[in-house]
């Protein structure tokens, strides 16, 4: 199997042969192009969400009504690892695949830094992801019964955020070393700049999730499991990655994604574009959240910091937010899906963070029951993943050289903005049963439209492959090189899809925007 | 469907992929000990406060040991900056020299480590001491080992004539990676066995 790679420190030579649109397996196997690894991580992801989301869909199916399809115990393990699941098989991955395909496009780069390795962690995360879900089959979720399986989920959850950093350190190489000349940090794509901030907490907070796992698994397999082991202890010490301030951190790269697709779709310049960049880097500080674990620090929701980086992370949105709605305002926004499921995202992104600004108010007793932080992170999840959406919409057409069907990119707006409503906001209103003893009364029917929701969202995991694939058929119209005819940055600047090599001669930037300077 | 034609750049002058994406490695593999040891002094202040002492009775950590592989470690840094530095004058034997002499510290730490896991006579099934410091103490060692191979592996290219003065980067990279694991070593030195 030989690499198709070129070497990040050769010069490129983009060749007029293009590669295929969806890779082949046998191009697969054994290819370091970051154009394959990125569309196998991306098509991969999707398909693992859009399992995850029926998982999430029946652990809460199982607590409606008194009679339940599955034990208590199995109940509880499909909620667990489809919190994780979603998490680590899903939204990462989709980013970092849209990350290791797009990231060296706008930075001018031939490839991405360390091929080989981008490739290895790849199939490492995908054959972790396998081991995964096989084990959780054999009741090795958290606190499962048989020994043999939990370490293997232990051991494959290891494997999976191994495979993540390793993947997120060769975008995070890519971004830092191979930009092509002029392109200053704060001249890189929107998209680029998040990935940046995001891979730099995920490098920071991951690594503390992989600590746990080894504590875990250590005692699990040779301590006696008392302590870290113990298996009503085990999912509470990796619940962190699930739950405010952490669950920011994966919605990062969802928030360049939108910025990207807002400026390109409305023919706009970002207007206090390094504003927006401090916002990102901002939003970033204020989602590192690997120091609140409630089993080793069980009075976190009472600390101060925390209660004011739940509040304070508004901010940062809020300016974001800004640079968004200017760009509406001064520009022609183009009704295409993209920018539907960039608006859909923007407005699970508000849902979802003013939800956690509530959760952070003691007074509310928000945090009583595990509802309200559950729908939270369901608002959150679905606001990355219509996100993800929306950038493989935008990006689509780069990727498989054609366009895609734009109408069912139209029809997933609806099914992610309502899945992303019905699955989480359902869970936040029975969070508020406590206080509201009427509520209680509606216990079921909430959960039977949260369900609905997590059902909506498998759905629309589906219609992101389906209108992905549809760039692939015959008869769909061409891409050129700009998909779009007002792209901003330099992805688009090459042939779609993007030959080996991508670019002929690299290309001198002078702003932000490039393509527009050049049209200037 | 527009196609935008660039014109072209000068030619680039690319900056230390290997190096960057090692920093970003050891950073990564710093943060696993930050979340390691930040359990371990949790848990080593919750004990404490309920009024028993840290470690189990019968358990002792001596601290010859312990200081032994820190001056040892220390040791690498000398050696692993000399390979470095003399890769960077074409001086090939002393690179060669030096970074056989890092392994060589490498090796005797890891000999150390196994020999105090002996002295400390501590069972792993003892309680959440044990599992805490060989949880910590062997993933250091994991982190050794690999940084040992990134070593071996760049000392072999260096071998096989691919480092020059001016290009030398795989080298620094195993540097920085090394320099990363001994900063490692210098928390658990201060939290584990200094502190105890």
């Amino acid at each position: 199997m030989a690499l198709t790679d070129t070497r990040p420190e050769s010069g490129t030579d983009a060749t007029a042969v293009a590669p295929s649109v969806v890779p082949s397996p046998l191009t697969i196997f054994g290819s370091g192009d970051h154009k394959a690894v990125g569309t196998f991580y991306v098509l991969a992801a999707l398909v693992f969400g859009s399992a995850g989301w029926i998982a999430a869909a029946l652990a809460s199916a199982h607590i409606i009504g008194s009679g339940s399809f599955l034990t208590d115990t199995t109940g509880t393990q499909l909620l667990q690892t489809s919190k994780i699941g979603l998490i680590l098989l899903v939204i990462v991955p989709l980013f970092l695949g849209i990350a290791t395909y797009i990231v060296p496009l706008q930075v001018g780069a031939s490839t991405v830094a360390f091929p080989r390795a981008a490739a290895a962690a790849m199939w490492t995360w995908l054959l972790s992801s396998g081991v995964f879900i096989v084990a959780s089959f054999i009741d090795g979720g958290f606190g499962g019964v048989r020994a043999k399986s939990v370490s293997l989920t232990l051991f494959s959850l290891g494997g999976l955020i191994v495979a993540l950093l390793l993947g997120t350190v060769c975008v995070l190489t890519t971004a830092v070393t191979l930009r092509t000349p002029g392109m200053t940090l704060d001249r890189v794509p929107m998209f680029t700049f998040s990935m940046l901030v995001g891979g730099s907490i995920w490098l920071l907070t991951l690594p503390v999730l992989l600590a746990n796992l080894l504590l875990i698994w250590v005692d699990h397999r040779y301590g006696g499991g008392t302590v870290f082991g113990a298996a009503s202890s085990q999912f509470g010490q990796v619940s962190w990655i699930a739950h405010e301030p952490q669950i920011y951190a994966f919605l990062i790269p969802g928030l360049g994604i939108v910025a990207d697709v807002v400026a390109t779709l409305t023919g706009a310049r970002l207007g206090q574009r390094n504003l927006l960049l401090v916002a990102i880097g901002a939003f970033g500080v204020l989602s590192v959240g690997a120091w609140a674990q409630p089993v080793m620090y069980p009075a976190f929701s009472e600390d101060l910091v925390w209660q004011a980086m739940g509040l304070l992370v508004l901010l940062p949105l809020l300016l974001l937010l800004g640079g968004v709605a200017a760009a509406f305002k001064d520009g022609k926004p183009s009704l295409k899906s993209p920018l539907g499921l960039a608006v859909a995202s923007i407005l699970l992104t508000i849902l979802g963070v003013l939800a956690g600004a509530l959760l952070v108010i003691s007074p509310l007793e928000l945090r009583t029951t595990s509802f309200f932080a559950n729908g939270q992170a369901i608002l959150i999840l679905s606001a990355a993943l219509a996100a993800g959406a929306a950038g493989i919409g935008y990006w689509g057409p780069k990727m498989t050289g054609r366009q895609l069907a734009d109408g069912i990119g139209k029809l997933n707006v609806l099914v992610m903005l309502g899945g992303g409503v019905l699955g989480g906001a359902a869970l936040c209103v029975l969070g508020f049963a406590t206080r509201f003893t009427g509520l209680s009364g509606a216990h079921d029917t909430l959960l039977v439209v949260s369900v609905i929701g997590s059902a909506l969202l498998a759905l629309g995991s589906l219609l992101v492959i389906l209108a992905l694939l549809s760039g692939t058929r015959k008869g769909a119209p061409e891409a050129g090189a700009d998909a779009w005819g007002t792209g901003q940055t330099l992805e688009w600047a090459c042939p779609s899809p993007p030959p080996t090599g991508n670019f002929g001669d690299l290309a001198v930037v002078r702003s932000p925007e490039p393509l527009l300077d050049e049209e200037a | 469907m527009t196609a935008h034609v660039l014109p072209p750049a000068p030619p680039v002058q690319r900056p230390r992929v290997l190096v960057v994406g090692s920093a970003f490695a050891a950073a990564a593999s710093f943060m696993v000990f930050i979340g390691l040891i930040g359990v371990y002094l949790a848990a080593r202040a919750d004990v404490i406060s309920s009024g028993s002492a840290w470690l189990p009775k019968g358990v002792a950590i001596p601290l010859q040991q312990p200081n032994t592989m820190f001056i040892t470690l220390i040791m690498t840094v000398f050696t692993m900056q000399w390979a470095v530095s003399a890769i960077s004058k074409n001086d090939r034997v002393n690179a060669y020299l030096a970074l056989g002499l890092t392994l060589m510290l490498g090796i005797a730490t890891i000999v150390m480590t196994t020999y105090l896991w002996h002295l400390m006579k501590l069972d792993v099934a003892a309680g959440i001491q044990g599992v805490l410091i060989y949880t910590i103490t062997g993933a250091h060692i994991v982190m050794l080992v690999l940084a040992m191979l990134f070593v071996a592996l760049m000392a072999l290219r260096a071998l096989g004539g691919q480092f020059t003065a001016r290009q030398h980067d795989g080298i620094t990279a195993a540097a920085v990676y090394w320099y990363a694991m001994v900063a490692v070593y210098a928390l658990i030195w201060i939290s584990i066995y200094v502190t105890k």
